[in-house]
């Protein structure tokens, strides 16, 4: 090749790389302010959890660290309980929305029936309505049929905000797998369920797990319902929160503690989420 | 190996008749193909025969037994989709290997590995096993969809428009490829195209698919000598046959056709006793372009017109000549060069034209019609 | 009118994934090299498969890429750093990009208007350009109601409303289906004829640009091939990448291994007993045991009579009859060897036939470069 023509192809490359640099740079610092104001509740609600009440409405950054809320909150009271409780609760609530809502999708994404669109709209329709508009028939239904403060009523109530959000998620990834994939598993002497096991369940793993975790969330975070509807027997953890709000005293550093490792499922589960968002796994799979 | 009959088989999508009481007979071991152009119901017709789609109306034999009721897994079909529908998941060897692992079709790790390895070499796929198909360009993905079918031993290929998305180069030695195997598969196969090169070099018989009804039943020779009508005999050869209006009439009791412009011939008797049995009143008459010879001086018995389209394509050169009232295709050898609109000269070769009836649009006759169509090796 | 220079020209893009400490790979050159000249009224096509570089040549002239170096001109003006608009120069893409809400007299017109130019010398211009496209009795219509190959006319009568100096076309006819492709390759000859803009077009089908172009410039990996007339690449192809990109069944490319005879040399194949005598004209190029590319059209291969015994009988493994032809092949070692003919033959399988090349056209090729190997 011409090296008069490479030199003169490269001149323009170096001032380029200046201008590279700066604007890596500048990218950068704007995503780490972002990065700030974003967790700065979490950091907030960190810094709080190893205050003592006297120093709590301090704004600086300034205090002697104590870990006398962890002892208090994790020593002698049923803090654990509540929050295996709400495992029970949330993980049930996921497993059962899985089990009733991947078919569900498939059903809607795969087959044309009469007001197929109208009811998948009213499944979506259910996390419009806020749960304070139905929580008192709710009760009272469950008071007379015996599900108040069970962990089955909780995991059947949990389904109006986890069902919903897994059927559109998983509908929209069953409806990217184009039919001829099934129908060549068909030939190639497969059965139903194998298909749907080994096949579809692949196909659909990063919306069925993203969507899966985001239920999760969901459910773990629920207030309304598990304060309306459980007692003694099921107690959630955001509810338990609660109890260090006295009527004469509140004491801030031991929310602080109850909410911080409260989060921890879900900081773990969000690590997961972030792998199984990348789509793009069934590309290629057919013409185009 | 399985015969396969279809039996009165409608398949309607909403109010759209995909297929309309099609029937077809297809003998053990034929190579069977269903041609014709885009939404003709070939495809439908292929999945009818799978069983991953349902007809309506009619009945699906294979072996003479009804299979409506059975499921594609029993069917013992393997097909290969238009769309390729490669298991975006699995690699391409997982892909190759996917029917033989299946209960149905079970084989030893040993045999799939033998059977894949056999194939893909004929695919020229088997650099590639380790990769997705999303890795892969179209062309590759098509050969290894091609290759999933046949590393089993079916009753019946189903075969979807197999060397549609290859590019020319690739589609012409894959067509040889599988004409060559096609004796080595003893099984019956069912192969769908719209490409009439595929069609005639590949078939044991055709059938001529449009808007879900067959419109012609027959032999490669048969559709391109005998067309059923100007539909079929539009849809084999390139160029594209001329069809012309022409006026018949009979003179000193000889039949004369003429197509204008100063073209007019003796129709041969055969000819001339067929036409007058079918009784048309109008006819139109069909010759192709390599029936037609030119020259650029003229000369007793050719006719005059200048050139609208010339078109050099490699080994051939294809003139369109705009007569008084009608243009003609004529085909032309690579090294004449001409500009547009410069003057040209034609004459036919009138022993080649088909006639066809101008209301029907249905095939009448030819010249020597039982001769051309049992040439055989001299 | 115009004519275009191309001059070294060299692109590259610029690597997209960027890092900030490692040194950013760069990207090969998307062209390279690249020297070719328009000729005032002509009509150039520019031929690759895909990946070659013939669409970022179309769109360095157009001015919609940066060329990255080289010279480029129209007639004596440098077009390096002028604007798209200032260029004088049409372009239709593949994909028509048409005002859907207005109907194709307003589409074509719309260029014009912008600059408000008077109505009626609007209207002129674009009764003229709809004459020559084809499209004069589509003008009122939306794009909406018409056909692809109908809207394929009305995006290069829009291109050519400005009157422009070059006319770029980039894959015109791929959307379209055989027929109307057919009939749009018809009216862009005629309209070229007719006013003889210079044209450049992008294609990656052989067929279209043999069909179309006055000389073809053929490319592969961002460097130009050749370029010549239609019949120049397809019977004097300079090396194996456009032997066997050009025609249709393509062209036979066999390794073959040269053997002195008697009175000449003898091309032979490995695992095949064919032997097909060497053409005298290379007798001073060849020696024997020398491994070469045999370059033989399917056309150029025949079928030896009963009475010139110049080779060994050898099996037809293929024989197909498409109607317009008869396709025969044989196999020499794994490859197939094709040969195409009119005539009116019939073989089965297995039955032995002699062949032999038309010497004229039976062309070498060096084995490692690909470059051919000239008498």
């Amino acid at each position: 090749m011409d090296t008069k023509e490479l030199a003169k192809a490269q001149s323009g490359v170096k001032y380029k790389k200046l201008g590279h640099c700066l604007g890596f740079i500048g990218s950068n610092l704007a995503l780490i302010v972002f990065a700030i104001f974003a967790l700065f509740p979490i950091i907030w609600m960190v810094t709080c959890s190893f205050k003592s009440d006297a120093e709590m409405y301090n704004t600086v950054f300034r205090f002697t660290p104590t870990m006398a809320n962890y002892h208090a909150v994790l020593i002698g009271t049923d803090y654990f309980k509540a929050f295996l409780q709400n495992i029970v609760v949330a993980g049930g609530a996921v497993l059962l929305t899985v089990v009733a809502g991947v078919p569900a999708a498939y059903g809607l994404a795969r087959y044309n029936f009469k007001n197929k669109e109208d009811m998948a709209f009213t499944i979506l329709s259910f996390k419009f309505a806020p749960e304070i508009l139905v929580i008192l028939p709710v009760f009272l239904i469950f008071q007379k049929i015996g599900l108040y403060d069970t962990y089955f009523g909780l995991i059947w109530v949990y389904q109006l905000i986890t069902m919903p959000l897994l059927i559109w998620v998983v509908r929209g990834y069953f409806e990217d797998v184009s039919v001829e994939i099934e129908q060549a598993a068909q030939l190639d002497g497969y059965r139903w369920y194998e298909i749907f096991f080994k096949i579809l369940v692949p196909l659909v793993k990063p919306g069925l797990v993203s969507s899966a975790l985001l239920a999760f969330i969901y459910a773990w975070n629920s207030f309304t319902f598990p304060l309306i509807l459980s007692g003694f027997n099921v107690q959630t953890i955001t509810i338990t929160s609660l109890r260090y709000i006295a009527s004469d005293s509140v004491h801030y550093g031991q929310v602080a503690v109850a909410a911080t490792i409260a989060i921890l499922p879900e900081i773990i589960a969000c690590l997961f989420i972030q792998k199984h968002l990348v789509r793009g796994l069934s590309f290629g799979a057919v013409k185009g | 190996m399985a015969r396969i009959e279809l039996e009165g088989v409608t398949r309607q999508y909403d109010r759209v008749k995909a297929i309309d009481r099609l029937s077809l007979d297809i003998a053990d071991n034929e190579f069977f193909v269903l041609f014709g152009p885009a939404g003709a119901g070939k495809t439908t017709t292929l999945k009818c025969i799978a069983g991953v789609e349902f007809p309506q109306e009619g009945l699906v034999k294979i072996d003479g037994k009804i299979v409506n009721l059975i499921e594609p897994q029993d069917r013992n079909v393997s097909m290969v989709f238009e769309n390729y529908a490669l298991y975006p998941h699995l690699s391409v060897y997982d892909n190759m290997a996917f029917p033989l692992r299946s209960k149905l079709y079970k084989k030893s790790e040993a045999e799939i590995k033998e059977a894949i390895d056999k194939i893909s070499k004929l695919m020229r796929i088997d650099a590639y096993y380790e990769r997705k198909p999303s890795q892969l360009s179209n062309g590759q993905r098509q050969r290894v969809a091609i290759g999933r079918c046949l590393v089993r031993n079916p009753n019946v290929f189903l075969m979807d428009e197999p060397l549609a998305h290859l590019d020319a180069k690739l589609k012409h030695t894959m067509r040889s490829e599988l004409k060559e195997m096609q004796s080595a598969f003893n099984t019956t196969t069912i192969y769908v195209t719209h490409d009439y090169m595929e069609a005639m070099s590949l078939a044991d018989r055709i059938a001529v698919l449009d808007k879900g009804h067959i419109r012609q039943l027959g032999t490669a020779r048969e559709m391109y000598y005998t067309p059923g009508s100007e539909f079929v005999a539009k849809l084999f050869g390139e160029p594209e046959i001329n069809i012309v209006p022409a006026e018949y009439r009979v003179e000193n009791g000889k039949g004369i056709a003429s197509v204008g412009s100063g073209i007019s011939w003796e129709v041969p008797d055969d000819v001339r006793a067929d036409i007058e049995k079918s009784g048309a009143k109008k006819i139109d008459v069909g010759v192709r372009g390599n029936d037609i010879s030119f020259s650029f001086e003229g000369g007793e018995g050719w006719v005059g017109g200048t050139i609208y389209a010339f078109e050099p394509i490699g080994n051939k050169t294809i003139i369109t000549a705009q007569l008084e009232n009608a243009q003609y295709r004529i085909v032309a050898p690579n090294d004449v060069h001409a500009s547009l609109d410069s003057a040209i000269y034609i004459k036919m070769n009138f022993d080649n034209v088909l006639y066809f009836n101008a209301e029907t649009e249905q095939f009448i006759t030819r010249h020597n019609r039982e001769e051309i169509l049992s040439l055989k090796k001299a | 009118m115009a004519v275009l220079k191309l001059e070294h020209i060299y692109k590259r893009y610029d690597n997209s994934e960027k890092k900030l400490f490692k040194k950013a790979k760069k990207n090969d050159f998307a062209v390279k090299d690249l020297s070719f000249e328009c000729k005032d009224g002509e009509f150039i096509g520019i031929l690759g498969p895909s990946g070659c570089g013939k669409s970022t040549t179309l769109r360095m002239i157009a001015g919609l890429e940066q060329i990255t170096a080289g010279d480029m001109y129209i007639g004596d003006t440098r077009i390096n750093d002028l604007l798209p608009k200032d260029r004088n120069i049409g372009l239709a893409f593949e994909d028509y990009a048409l005002y859907p809400p207005l109907t194709v007299y307003d589409n074509l017109a719309f260029n014009m208007r912008a600059k408000n130019i008077p109505e009626s010398e609007i209207k002129e211009a674009v009764e003229r350009v709809a004459g020559l496209m084809k499209v004069d009795d589509l003008l009122e219509m939306k794009p909406l109601g018409l056909s692809g190959g109908q809207k394929q006319r009305v995006n290069i009568a829009r291109a050519l409303v400005r009157r422009p100096g070059l006319l770029l076309l980039d894959e015109p006819l791929s959307h379209l289906d055989g027929k109307m492709r057919q009939q749009l390759r018809y009216e862009i000859k005629r309209m070229h004829h007719e006013i003889k803009c210079t044209t450049i077009i992008v294609t990656h089908d052989q067929m279209e640009a043999m069909s179309l172009a006055d000389r073809i410039a053929i490319m592969d990996f961002g460097c130009l091939q050749q370029i010549g007339t239609p019949l120049e690449v397809y019977d004097d192809p300079v090396n194996v990448f456009v032997a066997g990109f050009i025609g249709e069944p393509p062209m036979n490319l066999l390794r073959s291994a040269i053997k002195a005879v008697a009175g000449g040399y003898m091309f032979t194949f490995e695992g095949s007993e064919l032997h097909v005598p060497v053409p005298e004209r290379y007798n001073h190029v060849v020696k024997d045991g020398m491994a070469v590319t045999l370059g033989v059209r399917p056309v150029d291969v025949l079928i030896a009579g009963e009475n010139e015994p110049s080779g060994t009988p050898i099996p037809v493994a293929i024989y197909e009859d498409l109607g317009d032809e008869r396709r025969i092949s044989v196999r020499v070692g794994e490859n197939l060897l094709n040969l195409t003919t009119t005539d009116q033959v019939f073989y089965e399988a297995g039955d032995k036939i002699t062949l032999r090349f038309n010497a004229d056209k039976t062309h070498l090729f060096d084995i490692e470069t690909g470059n051919r190997i000239r008498e």
